[in-house]
Protein backbone atom coordinates (compact mmCIF):
# COMPACT_ATOMS: atom_id res chain seq x y z
CA UNK A 1 0.00 0.00 0.00
CA UNK A 2 2.76 2.15 0.57
CA UNK A 3 5.78 2.85 -1.12
CA UNK A 4 8.66 1.58 0.65
CA UNK A 5 12.45 2.71 0.31
CA UNK A 6 14.80 0.50 1.83
CA UNK A 7 14.36 2.23 5.02
CA UNK A 8 10.59 1.81 5.61
CA UNK A 9 8.70 4.60 4.94
CA UNK A 10 8.23 8.59 6.68
CA UNK A 11 5.29 9.94 8.42
CA UNK A 12 4.49 13.75 7.46
CA UNK A 13 1.49 15.89 9.76
CA UNK A 14 1.00 18.58 8.27
CA UNK A 15 -1.30 21.56 10.27
CA UNK A 16 -3.39 18.79 11.65
CA UNK A 17 -5.63 19.55 14.23
CA UNK A 18 -8.62 17.66 15.73
CA UNK A 19 -11.41 19.92 17.24
CA UNK A 20 -14.15 17.90 19.20
CA UNK A 21 -17.88 19.69 18.80
CA UNK A 22 -18.63 21.21 22.13
CA UNK A 23 -14.97 21.76 23.34
CA UNK A 24 -13.62 25.39 23.55
CA UNK A 25 -10.36 24.35 22.62
CA UNK A 26 -8.98 22.04 20.27
CA UNK A 27 -7.79 18.61 21.75
CA UNK A 28 -4.92 18.61 19.17
CA UNK A 29 -4.14 22.29 17.74
CA UNK A 30 -2.42 22.48 14.41
CA UNK A 31 0.66 20.05 14.92
CA UNK A 32 3.49 19.21 12.04
CA UNK A 33 5.67 17.33 11.86
CA UNK A 34 8.36 14.69 10.14
CA UNK A 35 8.75 11.66 11.53
CA UNK A 36 11.76 10.02 9.51
CA UNK A 37 11.62 6.41 8.35
CA UNK A 38 12.45 4.06 10.31
CA UNK A 39 12.72 5.87 13.36
CA UNK A 40 10.90 5.17 16.54
CA UNK A 41 9.37 8.63 17.64
CA UNK A 42 7.99 8.63 21.51
CA UNK A 43 5.21 11.52 22.27
CA UNK A 44 5.54 11.84 25.55
CA UNK A 45 3.63 14.02 27.80
CA UNK A 46 0.76 14.53 30.52
CA UNK A 47 -2.40 12.74 30.18
CA UNK A 48 -5.19 14.39 28.45
CA UNK A 49 -2.24 16.60 26.24
CA UNK A 50 -3.72 15.39 22.93
CA UNK A 51 -0.83 12.66 22.06
CA UNK A 52 -3.77 9.90 21.89
CA UNK A 53 -5.38 11.47 20.15
CA UNK A 54 -2.80 12.32 17.55
CA UNK A 55 -1.48 8.94 17.05
CA UNK A 56 -5.24 8.19 15.87
CA UNK A 57 -5.71 10.61 13.55
CA UNK A 58 -2.55 8.93 11.84
CA UNK A 59 -4.81 5.53 11.29
CA UNK A 60 -7.94 7.53 11.08
CA UNK A 61 -9.65 6.24 14.27
CA UNK A 62 -10.06 9.74 14.87
CA UNK A 63 -11.12 12.01 11.80
CA UNK A 64 -8.89 14.94 11.92
CA UNK A 65 -11.00 18.43 11.62
CA UNK A 66 -8.17 19.56 9.49
CA UNK A 67 -4.52 19.31 8.22
CA UNK A 68 -2.59 16.29 6.02
CA UNK A 69 -1.11 13.47 6.94
CA UNK A 70 1.28 11.84 4.67
CA UNK A 71 2.62 7.76 4.84
CA UNK A 72 5.05 7.56 2.27
CA UNK A 73 4.15 10.39 0.59
CA UNK A 74 0.47 9.07 0.11
CA UNK A 75 -2.09 11.21 1.23
CA UNK A 76 -3.60 8.86 4.02
CA UNK A 77 -6.84 11.21 4.26
CA UNK A 78 -8.00 10.05 0.41
CA UNK A 79 -7.67 6.22 1.16
CA UNK A 80 -10.33 3.57 2.69
CA UNK A 81 -10.04 3.96 6.67
CA UNK A 82 -10.18 0.05 6.82
CA UNK A 83 -7.87 -0.60 4.22
CA UNK A 84 -5.32 1.69 5.77
CA UNK A 85 -5.96 0.24 9.51
CA UNK A 86 -4.86 -2.97 7.69
CA UNK A 87 -1.32 -1.70 6.84
CA UNK A 88 -0.42 0.11 9.96
CA UNK A 89 0.18 -1.78 12.95
CA UNK A 90 -1.45 -0.79 16.18
CA UNK A 91 -1.04 -2.14 19.75
CA UNK A 92 -2.78 -0.80 22.77
CA UNK A 93 -2.54 -0.29 26.56
CA UNK A 94 -5.53 -2.53 27.73
CA UNK A 95 -3.66 -5.54 24.65
CA UNK A 96 -7.51 -5.57 23.15
CA UNK A 97 -6.94 -9.65 22.69
CA UNK A 98 -10.32 -11.67 21.78
CA UNK A 99 -11.13 -13.82 24.53
CA UNK A 100 -12.86 -16.31 22.44
CA UNK A 101 -9.51 -16.71 20.14
CA UNK A 102 -6.68 -18.52 20.41
CA UNK A 103 -2.81 -17.18 20.16
CA UNK A 104 -2.76 -18.37 16.68
CA UNK A 105 -6.06 -16.92 15.98
CA UNK A 106 -5.34 -13.36 17.27
CA UNK A 107 -2.52 -12.91 15.34
CA UNK A 108 -3.65 -14.39 12.05
CA UNK A 109 -5.92 -11.69 11.95
CA UNK A 110 -4.78 -8.88 9.88
CA UNK A 111 -2.74 -11.49 8.11
CA UNK A 112 -6.26 -13.16 7.19
CA UNK A 113 -8.02 -9.77 6.51
CA UNK A 114 -5.16 -9.14 3.77
CA UNK A 115 -6.33 -12.83 2.62
CA UNK A 116 -3.45 -14.38 2.96
CA UNK A 117 -3.34 -18.32 2.24
CA UNK A 118 -3.08 -20.75 5.31
CA UNK A 119 0.01 -21.91 4.99
CA UNK A 120 1.60 -18.66 4.68
CA UNK A 121 -0.49 -17.26 8.07
CA UNK A 122 0.83 -19.83 9.75
CA UNK A 123 4.29 -20.01 8.90
CA UNK A 124 3.82 -16.34 9.76
CA UNK A 125 2.41 -17.13 13.22
CA UNK A 126 5.41 -19.59 14.29
CA UNK A 127 7.42 -16.86 13.20
CA UNK A 128 6.05 -14.08 14.96
CA UNK A 129 6.05 -16.07 18.44
CA UNK A 130 9.42 -17.08 18.13
CA UNK A 131 10.35 -13.48 17.45
CA UNK A 132 8.58 -12.01 20.66
CA UNK A 133 10.04 -15.00 22.70
CA UNK A 134 6.73 -17.44 23.24
CA UNK A 135 7.34 -21.05 22.50
CA UNK A 136 5.25 -21.58 19.51
CA UNK A 137 4.38 -25.32 20.11
CA UNK A 138 3.03 -24.05 23.72
CA UNK A 139 1.37 -20.74 23.31
CA UNK A 140 -0.23 -21.02 19.62
CA UNK A 141 -3.48 -22.92 20.82
CA UNK A 142 -3.65 -21.07 24.27
CA UNK A 143 -6.72 -18.36 25.13
CA UNK A 144 -5.50 -15.30 26.03
CA UNK A 145 -6.80 -15.93 29.82
CA UNK A 146 -4.14 -18.57 29.92
CA UNK A 147 -1.82 -15.99 29.62
CA UNK A 148 0.26 -13.50 32.23
CA UNK A 149 0.11 -10.09 31.49
CA UNK A 150 3.66 -9.40 30.11
CA UNK A 151 2.45 -12.58 27.42
CA UNK A 152 -0.39 -11.02 26.66
CA UNK A 153 1.32 -7.72 26.41
CA UNK A 154 3.78 -9.88 23.69
CA UNK A 155 1.42 -11.99 21.86
CA UNK A 156 -0.51 -7.89 21.58
CA UNK A 157 3.11 -7.03 20.04
CA UNK A 158 3.12 -9.88 17.76
CA UNK A 159 -0.23 -9.13 16.56
CA UNK A 160 0.23 -5.68 15.33
CA UNK A 161 3.37 -6.68 13.12
CA UNK A 162 1.60 -9.91 11.67
CA UNK A 163 1.11 -8.35 8.49
CA UNK A 164 4.68 -6.94 8.47
CA UNK A 165 3.52 -3.44 8.01
CA UNK A 166 5.93 -0.48 7.44
CA UNK A 167 4.12 1.69 10.11
CA UNK A 168 3.59 0.89 13.77
CA UNK A 169 1.71 2.57 16.69
CA UNK A 170 1.73 2.19 19.99
CA UNK A 171 -0.45 3.44 23.02
CA UNK A 172 1.81 2.56 26.27
CA UNK A 173 1.87 -1.05 25.36
CA UNK A 174 3.50 -1.76 28.24
CA UNK A 175 1.87 -0.10 30.29
CA UNK A 176 -0.48 -2.19 32.21
CA UNK A 177 2.72 -4.69 33.30
CA UNK A 178 4.57 -4.73 36.84
CA UNK A 179 7.80 -2.46 36.33
CA UNK A 180 10.27 -5.67 36.18
CA UNK A 181 7.97 -7.40 33.33
CA UNK A 182 8.09 -3.73 31.66
CA UNK A 183 11.66 -3.27 31.72
CA UNK A 184 12.01 -7.02 30.03
CA UNK A 185 9.21 -5.98 27.37
CA UNK A 186 11.30 -3.05 26.97
CA UNK A 187 14.72 -4.53 26.19
CA UNK A 188 13.13 -7.19 23.97
CA UNK A 189 11.39 -4.37 22.04
CA UNK A 190 14.65 -2.51 21.72
CA UNK A 191 16.43 -5.69 20.47
CA UNK A 192 12.93 -6.01 18.17
CA UNK A 193 13.33 -2.49 16.47
CA UNK A 194 17.15 -2.87 15.77
CA UNK A 195 16.15 -5.18 13.20
CA UNK A 196 13.22 -4.45 11.96
CA UNK A 197 13.33 -0.59 11.34
CA UNK A 198 9.85 0.37 11.41
CA UNK A 199 8.92 3.38 11.35
CA UNK A 200 6.95 3.60 14.88
CA UNK A 201 5.14 5.75 16.66
CA UNK A 202 4.81 5.29 20.51
CA UNK A 203 3.04 7.55 23.10
CA UNK A 204 3.49 7.02 26.66
CA UNK A 205 3.19 9.58 29.80
CA UNK A 206 6.95 7.74 31.27
CA UNK A 207 9.71 10.08 30.20
CA UNK A 208 12.14 7.14 31.44
CA UNK A 209 10.53 4.83 28.71
CA UNK A 210 10.97 7.54 26.07
CA UNK A 211 14.35 7.58 27.04
CA UNK A 212 15.13 3.93 26.73
CA UNK A 213 12.79 3.41 23.18
CA UNK A 214 12.72 6.62 21.11
CA UNK A 215 14.85 7.35 18.33
CA UNK A 216 13.79 11.17 18.91
CA UNK A 217 11.45 12.44 21.16
CA UNK A 218 8.49 14.91 21.12
CA UNK A 219 7.74 16.32 24.44
CA UNK A 220 4.26 17.87 24.12
CA UNK A 221 1.95 20.08 26.36
CA UNK A 222 -2.14 20.96 26.40
CA UNK A 223 -3.28 20.81 22.45
CA UNK A 224 -0.09 18.72 21.54
CA UNK A 225 1.52 21.78 20.82
CA UNK A 226 5.06 20.79 20.15
CA UNK A 227 7.60 21.45 23.43
CA UNK A 228 10.75 20.09 21.97
CA UNK A 229 10.99 17.68 19.13
CA UNK A 230 14.73 15.88 19.09
CA UNK A 231 16.80 12.77 20.16
CA UNK A 232 17.04 11.76 23.61
CA UNK A 233 20.54 13.04 24.63
CA UNK A 234 19.95 16.50 23.28
CA UNK A 235 16.91 17.09 25.16
CA UNK A 236 18.89 15.47 28.14
CA UNK A 237 21.80 17.65 27.70
CA UNK A 238 19.85 21.07 25.98
CA UNK A 239 15.67 21.46 27.15
CA UNK A 240 14.11 23.97 25.20
CA UNK A 241 12.24 25.84 28.64
CA UNK A 242 11.50 24.73 31.92
CA UNK A 243 8.32 22.61 31.00
CA UNK A 244 10.57 20.10 29.35
CA UNK A 245 12.95 20.59 32.45
CA UNK A 246 10.50 19.23 34.41
CA UNK A 247 9.75 16.38 32.44
CA UNK A 248 12.92 15.26 32.74
CA UNK A 249 13.31 16.09 36.55
CA UNK A 250 16.52 16.21 38.60
CA UNK A 251 18.28 13.73 37.22
CA UNK A 252 19.35 14.78 33.57
CA UNK A 253 22.94 14.28 33.64
CA UNK A 254 22.33 10.63 35.22
CA UNK A 255 19.50 9.92 32.50
CA UNK A 256 22.08 10.94 30.14
CA UNK A 257 25.04 8.49 31.47
CA UNK A 258 22.27 6.09 31.44
CA UNK A 259 22.49 6.18 27.78
CA UNK A 260 25.86 5.67 26.43
CA UNK A 261 27.10 2.12 26.80
CA UNK A 262 30.62 1.32 28.11
CA UNK A 263 31.75 0.17 24.51
CA UNK A 264 30.23 3.21 23.43
CA UNK A 265 33.45 5.92 24.77
CA UNK A 266 36.96 5.38 23.70
CA UNK A 267 38.70 4.26 26.68
CA UNK A 268 42.39 6.17 27.37
CA UNK A 269 44.09 3.86 29.24
CA UNK A 270 43.33 0.30 27.31
CA UNK A 271 45.37 -2.09 29.82
CA UNK A 272 42.32 -4.08 31.51
CA UNK A 273 43.10 -3.92 35.18
CA UNK A 274 41.83 -6.76 37.13
CA UNK A 275 42.40 -5.70 40.87
CA UNK A 276 39.31 -2.90 39.98
CA UNK A 277 35.77 -3.18 40.40
CA UNK A 278 34.63 -4.65 36.90
CA UNK A 279 32.04 -3.59 34.87
CA UNK A 280 30.97 -5.50 31.12
CA UNK A 281 31.07 -3.50 27.93
CA UNK A 282 27.07 -3.59 27.92
CA UNK A 283 26.46 -2.03 30.98
CA UNK A 284 25.74 1.82 31.17
CA UNK A 285 27.98 4.97 31.97
CA UNK A 286 25.00 5.21 34.80
CA UNK A 287 25.92 1.48 36.19
CA UNK A 288 29.76 1.92 35.53
CA UNK A 289 29.07 5.16 37.83
CA UNK A 290 27.01 2.94 40.56
CA UNK A 291 30.14 0.75 40.75
CA UNK A 292 32.48 3.32 41.47
CA UNK A 293 30.19 5.06 43.91
CA UNK A 294 29.23 1.55 45.27
CA UNK A 295 33.42 0.87 45.84
CA UNK A 296 34.48 3.99 46.96
CA UNK A 297 36.76 4.24 44.04
CA UNK A 298 37.13 6.54 41.25
CA UNK A 299 38.03 3.97 38.36
CA UNK A 300 36.73 0.30 37.81
CA UNK A 301 38.04 -1.89 35.19
CA UNK A 302 36.22 -3.37 31.67
CA UNK A 303 37.08 -5.48 28.91
CA UNK A 304 38.72 -2.70 27.13
CA UNK A 305 40.57 -0.77 29.71
CA UNK A 306 40.13 1.40 32.47
CA UNK A 307 37.08 3.45 32.81
CA UNK A 308 37.82 6.62 34.99
CA UNK A 309 35.81 9.38 36.66
CA UNK A 310 37.21 11.99 34.15
CA UNK A 311 35.94 9.91 31.14
CA UNK A 312 32.21 9.87 32.29
CA UNK A 313 32.05 13.67 32.87
CA UNK A 314 33.90 14.21 29.41
CA UNK A 315 31.00 11.86 28.14
CA UNK A 316 28.77 14.30 29.37
CA UNK A 317 30.79 17.10 28.43
CA UNK A 318 31.64 18.67 32.00
CA UNK A 319 35.20 18.83 33.14
CA UNK A 320 35.91 16.87 36.76
CA UNK A 321 37.62 19.48 38.51
CA UNK A 322 34.02 21.58 38.56
CA UNK A 323 32.13 18.53 39.63
CA UNK A 324 34.51 17.58 42.57
CA UNK A 325 34.92 20.28 44.89
CA UNK A 326 38.15 19.40 47.17
CA UNK A 327 40.16 17.71 44.18
CA UNK A 328 41.39 13.66 44.50
CA UNK A 329 38.27 11.74 45.63
CA UNK A 330 40.55 8.78 46.84
CA UNK B 1 -13.41 -22.77 36.82
CA UNK B 2 -10.77 -20.12 36.30
CA UNK B 3 -8.61 -21.02 39.19
CA UNK B 4 -8.71 -24.95 37.93
CA UNK B 5 -8.46 -23.80 34.69
CA UNK B 6 -4.97 -21.99 35.24
CA UNK B 7 -3.65 -24.49 37.31
CA UNK B 8 -3.97 -27.17 34.86
CA UNK B 9 -3.09 -24.59 31.83
CA UNK B 10 -5.78 -25.33 29.15
CA UNK B 11 -9.36 -24.84 28.38
CA UNK B 12 -11.77 -27.75 27.15
CA UNK B 13 -10.18 -29.99 24.80
CA UNK B 14 -11.75 -29.23 21.08
CA UNK B 15 -14.31 -31.06 20.62
CA UNK B 16 -15.20 -32.91 23.74
CA UNK B 17 -18.55 -32.41 25.11
CA UNK B 18 -19.08 -31.04 28.74
CA UNK B 19 -21.41 -34.06 29.42
CA UNK B 20 -21.25 -35.41 32.98
CA UNK B 21 -23.45 -36.51 35.43
CA UNK B 22 -25.18 -33.71 36.77
CA UNK B 23 -26.24 -33.52 33.35
CA UNK B 24 -29.01 -36.83 33.93
CA UNK B 25 -30.42 -35.09 37.07
CA UNK B 26 -33.27 -33.42 34.87
CA UNK B 27 -34.02 -36.12 32.74
CA UNK B 28 -34.06 -38.78 35.48
CA UNK B 29 -36.19 -36.89 37.47
CA UNK B 30 -38.69 -35.68 34.46
CA UNK B 31 -38.92 -39.95 33.85
CA UNK B 32 -39.35 -40.58 37.19
CA UNK B 33 -42.54 -37.78 37.47
CA UNK B 34 -43.89 -39.30 34.27
CA UNK B 35 -43.56 -42.76 35.45
CA UNK B 36 -45.39 -41.92 38.59
CA UNK B 37 -48.17 -40.09 36.74
CA UNK B 38 -48.61 -42.94 34.51
CA UNK B 39 -48.89 -45.24 37.29
CA UNK B 40 -51.50 -42.90 39.41
CA UNK B 41 -53.73 -42.50 36.27
CA UNK B 42 -53.33 -46.32 35.56
CA UNK B 43 -55.08 -47.05 39.26
CA UNK B 44 -57.72 -44.69 38.38
CA UNK B 45 -61.08 -45.81 36.96
CA UNK B 46 -61.75 -43.64 33.67
CA UNK B 47 -64.92 -42.39 32.39
CA UNK B 48 -65.87 -41.76 28.64
CA UNK B 49 -65.24 -38.32 29.14
CA UNK B 50 -61.86 -38.82 30.63
CA UNK B 51 -60.82 -41.77 28.11
CA UNK B 52 -61.73 -39.49 25.30
CA UNK B 53 -58.92 -36.80 26.58
CA UNK B 54 -56.17 -39.89 28.62
CA UNK B 55 -54.69 -41.70 25.62
CA UNK B 56 -51.55 -42.40 24.31
CA UNK B 57 -53.07 -40.58 20.74
CA UNK B 58 -54.42 -37.60 22.15
CA UNK B 59 -51.43 -37.21 24.11
CA UNK B 60 -48.97 -37.07 21.68
CA UNK B 61 -50.78 -35.29 19.30
CA UNK B 62 -50.94 -32.32 22.20
CA UNK B 63 -47.13 -32.71 22.97
CA UNK B 64 -46.66 -32.36 18.87
CA UNK B 65 -49.15 -29.16 19.19
CA UNK B 66 -47.73 -27.91 21.86
CA UNK B 67 -43.91 -28.32 20.87
CA UNK B 68 -44.66 -27.07 17.73
CA UNK B 69 -46.24 -23.62 18.88
CA UNK B 70 -42.69 -23.71 21.19
CA UNK B 71 -40.49 -24.33 18.29
CA UNK B 72 -42.05 -21.75 15.62
CA UNK B 73 -42.39 -19.05 18.43
CA UNK B 74 -38.78 -19.63 19.89
CA UNK B 75 -37.90 -19.43 15.79
CA UNK B 76 -39.26 -16.47 15.18
CA UNK B 77 -37.85 -14.74 18.43
CA UNK B 78 -34.57 -15.24 17.28
CA UNK B 79 -35.64 -13.64 13.99
CA UNK B 80 -36.89 -10.64 15.58
CA UNK B 81 -35.18 -10.07 18.56
CA UNK B 82 -31.72 -10.65 17.70
CA UNK B 83 -31.52 -8.13 14.88
CA UNK B 84 -33.91 -5.29 17.19
CA UNK B 85 -31.49 -6.01 20.15
CA UNK B 86 -28.57 -5.24 17.90
CA UNK B 87 -29.92 -2.10 16.76
CA UNK B 88 -30.69 -0.88 20.16
CA UNK B 89 -27.28 -1.65 21.21
CA UNK B 90 -25.80 0.42 18.56
CA UNK B 91 -24.62 3.99 19.96
CA UNK B 92 -26.23 5.54 16.94
CA UNK B 93 -29.41 4.45 17.72
CA UNK B 94 -29.58 5.91 21.26
CA UNK B 95 -33.00 7.37 20.26
CA UNK B 96 -34.51 4.29 18.76
CA UNK B 97 -33.06 1.91 21.12
CA UNK B 98 -36.24 2.73 24.35
CA UNK B 99 -38.37 2.68 21.88
CA UNK B 100 -37.90 -0.41 21.17
CA UNK B 101 -37.32 -1.87 24.69
CA UNK B 102 -40.60 -0.40 25.44
CA UNK B 103 -41.98 -2.28 22.55
CA UNK B 104 -40.36 -5.10 24.20
CA UNK B 105 -41.45 -4.56 27.60
CA UNK B 106 -45.10 -3.73 26.20
CA UNK B 107 -45.46 -7.38 24.72
CA UNK B 108 -44.54 -9.01 28.29
CA UNK B 109 -46.60 -6.79 30.10
CA UNK B 110 -49.64 -6.97 28.10
CA UNK B 111 -52.07 -9.94 29.35
CA UNK B 112 -51.24 -12.56 27.08
CA UNK B 113 -54.48 -14.07 27.10
CA UNK B 114 -56.12 -10.57 26.27
CA UNK B 115 -53.61 -9.77 23.49
CA UNK B 116 -54.90 -13.34 21.97
CA UNK B 117 -58.39 -12.27 22.26
CA UNK B 118 -57.28 -9.13 20.25
CA UNK B 119 -55.60 -11.03 17.70
CA UNK B 120 -58.95 -13.82 17.57
CA UNK B 121 -60.52 -10.27 15.48
CA UNK B 122 -57.98 -9.27 13.43
CA UNK B 123 -57.25 -13.37 12.54
CA UNK B 124 -59.35 -15.54 13.56
CA UNK B 125 -58.39 -18.37 15.73
CA UNK B 126 -55.71 -21.06 15.08
CA UNK B 127 -52.03 -21.93 14.85
CA UNK B 128 -51.14 -18.49 13.59
CA UNK B 129 -52.79 -16.78 16.14
CA UNK B 130 -51.43 -18.22 18.94
CA UNK B 131 -48.17 -17.46 17.57
CA UNK B 132 -48.33 -13.89 17.78
CA UNK B 133 -49.25 -13.91 21.27
CA UNK B 134 -46.42 -16.16 21.96
CA UNK B 135 -44.15 -13.96 19.92
CA UNK B 136 -44.95 -11.16 21.80
CA UNK B 137 -44.41 -12.26 25.18
CA UNK B 138 -40.94 -13.94 24.83
CA UNK B 139 -39.46 -11.24 22.62
CA UNK B 140 -38.29 -9.36 25.79
CA UNK B 141 -36.08 -11.57 27.66
CA UNK B 142 -33.97 -12.23 24.04
CA UNK B 143 -34.16 -8.83 22.62
CA UNK B 144 -32.79 -7.44 26.20
CA UNK B 145 -30.21 -9.79 26.33
CA UNK B 146 -29.03 -9.37 22.76
CA UNK B 147 -28.78 -5.80 23.91
CA UNK B 148 -26.85 -5.79 27.05
CA UNK B 149 -24.76 -8.90 25.38
CA UNK B 150 -23.20 -6.84 22.89
CA UNK B 151 -23.25 -3.80 24.70
CA UNK B 152 -21.15 -5.15 27.46
CA UNK B 153 -18.15 -6.18 25.19
CA UNK B 154 -15.07 -4.31 26.66
CA UNK B 155 -14.48 -1.21 24.23
CA UNK B 156 -10.72 -1.48 24.04
CA UNK B 157 -11.86 -5.10 21.97
CA UNK B 158 -13.41 -3.01 19.54
CA UNK B 159 -10.93 -0.31 19.46
CA UNK B 160 -8.26 -2.85 18.90
CA UNK B 161 -10.64 -4.73 15.86
CA UNK B 162 -11.06 -1.47 14.58
CA UNK B 163 -7.56 -0.43 14.35
CA UNK B 164 -6.43 -3.55 12.88
CA UNK B 165 -8.79 -2.77 10.27
CA UNK B 166 -12.01 -4.54 10.53
CA UNK B 167 -15.20 -2.95 8.94
CA UNK B 168 -18.32 -2.74 11.37
CA UNK B 169 -19.88 -5.41 10.03
CA UNK B 170 -16.50 -7.64 10.71
CA UNK B 171 -16.40 -6.22 14.02
CA UNK B 172 -20.17 -7.36 14.78
CA UNK B 173 -20.17 -10.52 13.74
CA UNK B 174 -16.51 -11.56 14.79
CA UNK B 175 -16.25 -10.19 17.82
CA UNK B 176 -19.28 -8.49 19.48
CA UNK B 177 -22.69 -11.24 18.51
CA UNK B 178 -19.18 -14.08 19.28
CA UNK B 179 -18.85 -12.55 22.89
CA UNK B 180 -22.47 -11.95 23.49
CA UNK B 181 -23.17 -15.55 22.50
CA UNK B 182 -24.01 -16.75 26.57
CA UNK B 183 -25.96 -13.66 27.19
CA UNK B 184 -28.35 -14.60 24.27
CA UNK B 185 -27.90 -17.92 24.49
CA UNK B 186 -29.48 -17.44 28.33
CA UNK B 187 -32.19 -14.89 27.04
CA UNK B 188 -33.29 -18.02 24.81
CA UNK B 189 -33.42 -20.10 27.37
CA UNK B 190 -35.92 -17.95 29.48
CA UNK B 191 -37.94 -17.35 26.39
CA UNK B 192 -38.58 -20.94 25.40
CA UNK B 193 -39.24 -21.83 28.67
CA UNK B 194 -42.07 -18.93 29.19
CA UNK B 195 -42.98 -19.99 25.95
CA UNK B 196 -44.05 -23.73 27.18
CA UNK B 197 -46.25 -21.98 29.76
CA UNK B 198 -47.50 -19.57 27.74
CA UNK B 199 -48.50 -21.70 24.95
CA UNK B 200 -51.24 -24.01 27.21
CA UNK B 201 -53.28 -20.26 26.31
CA UNK B 202 -53.06 -21.76 23.17
CA UNK B 203 -56.56 -24.13 23.76
CA UNK B 204 -58.04 -20.95 23.67
CA UNK B 205 -57.76 -19.73 20.23
CA UNK B 206 -58.34 -23.13 19.37
CA UNK B 207 -54.20 -23.84 18.42
CA UNK B 208 -54.16 -27.28 20.44
CA UNK B 209 -51.07 -28.41 23.35
CA UNK B 210 -51.60 -29.53 26.73
CA UNK B 211 -53.96 -26.29 27.31
CA UNK B 212 -56.33 -28.05 25.69
CA UNK B 213 -56.43 -30.88 28.09
CA UNK B 214 -55.88 -28.60 31.34
CA UNK B 215 -59.17 -26.27 30.09
CA UNK B 216 -61.56 -29.67 29.22
CA UNK B 217 -60.75 -30.83 32.48
CA UNK B 218 -61.59 -27.55 34.01
CA UNK B 219 -64.81 -27.02 32.23
CA UNK B 220 -65.77 -30.95 32.31
CA UNK B 221 -65.06 -30.95 35.99
CA UNK B 222 -62.79 -33.81 35.41
CA UNK B 223 -59.45 -33.83 37.49
CA UNK B 224 -57.23 -35.99 36.35
CA UNK B 225 -57.62 -34.45 32.83
CA UNK B 226 -56.44 -30.66 33.71
CA UNK B 227 -53.54 -32.61 36.00
CA UNK B 228 -52.34 -34.59 33.80
CA UNK B 229 -52.71 -31.59 30.77
CA UNK B 230 -50.65 -29.73 33.93
CA UNK B 231 -47.95 -31.78 35.30
CA UNK B 232 -46.72 -32.77 31.15
CA UNK B 233 -46.51 -28.76 30.36
CA UNK B 234 -44.30 -28.56 33.02
CA UNK B 235 -42.36 -31.61 32.15
CA UNK B 236 -41.84 -30.25 28.93
CA UNK B 237 -40.61 -26.79 30.43
CA UNK B 238 -38.39 -28.72 32.44
CA UNK B 239 -37.20 -30.69 29.67
CA UNK B 240 -36.66 -27.69 27.15
CA UNK B 241 -34.90 -25.67 30.26
CA UNK B 242 -32.23 -28.84 29.97
CA UNK B 243 -31.90 -28.54 26.54
CA UNK B 244 -31.61 -24.94 26.81
CA UNK B 245 -28.51 -25.43 29.30
CA UNK B 246 -26.84 -27.72 27.31
CA UNK B 247 -27.12 -25.53 24.01
CA UNK B 248 -25.56 -22.87 26.57
CA UNK B 249 -22.57 -25.01 27.65
CA UNK B 250 -22.16 -26.60 23.50
CA UNK B 251 -22.39 -22.96 22.09
CA UNK B 252 -20.62 -21.06 24.47
CA UNK B 253 -17.26 -19.76 22.36
CA UNK B 254 -14.33 -21.60 24.15
CA UNK B 255 -11.80 -19.22 25.78
CA UNK B 256 -14.46 -16.78 27.55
Amino acid sequence: MFDRDTDGVRIELRALTKHYPGQPAPAVDNITMDIPAGELVVFVGPSGCGKTTTMKMINRLVEPTSGEIRIGGKDVLSLDPDELRRHIGYAIQQVGLFPHQTVAQNIALVPKLLGWPQAKVDARVEELLALVSLEPSTFRDRYPRQLSGGQQQRVGVARALAADPPVMLMDEPFGATDPITREHLQNEFVRLQKQLRKTIIFVTHDFEEAIKLGDRIAVLREGSHIAQYDTPAAILSDPADDYVAGFIGQDATLKRLALVRVSDISIADPLPDLALPQVTAEASLREALDVMLAHGSDRCGTPSGVLTYAALCAAVGSRPEEAVSGGDVR
Amino acid sequence: MTAETLATGRVRAPGRLPFGPRHLIVPIAVGAVLLALYAWVGTLELDSIEQRSLNRSVILAKAVEHLQMTVAATALVVVIAIPLGVLASRSRNRLVAPVILTAGNLGQAVPCIGLLVLCTFLMGVGFQTALVGLVAYAVLPVLRNTMVGVQQVDPALIEAARGMGMTRGQVLRRVELKLAVPAILAGLRTALVLTVGVATLGAFVAAGGYGELIINGLKLNRMPVTIVGGVLTACIAFLVDWLGGLAEDLLKPRGI
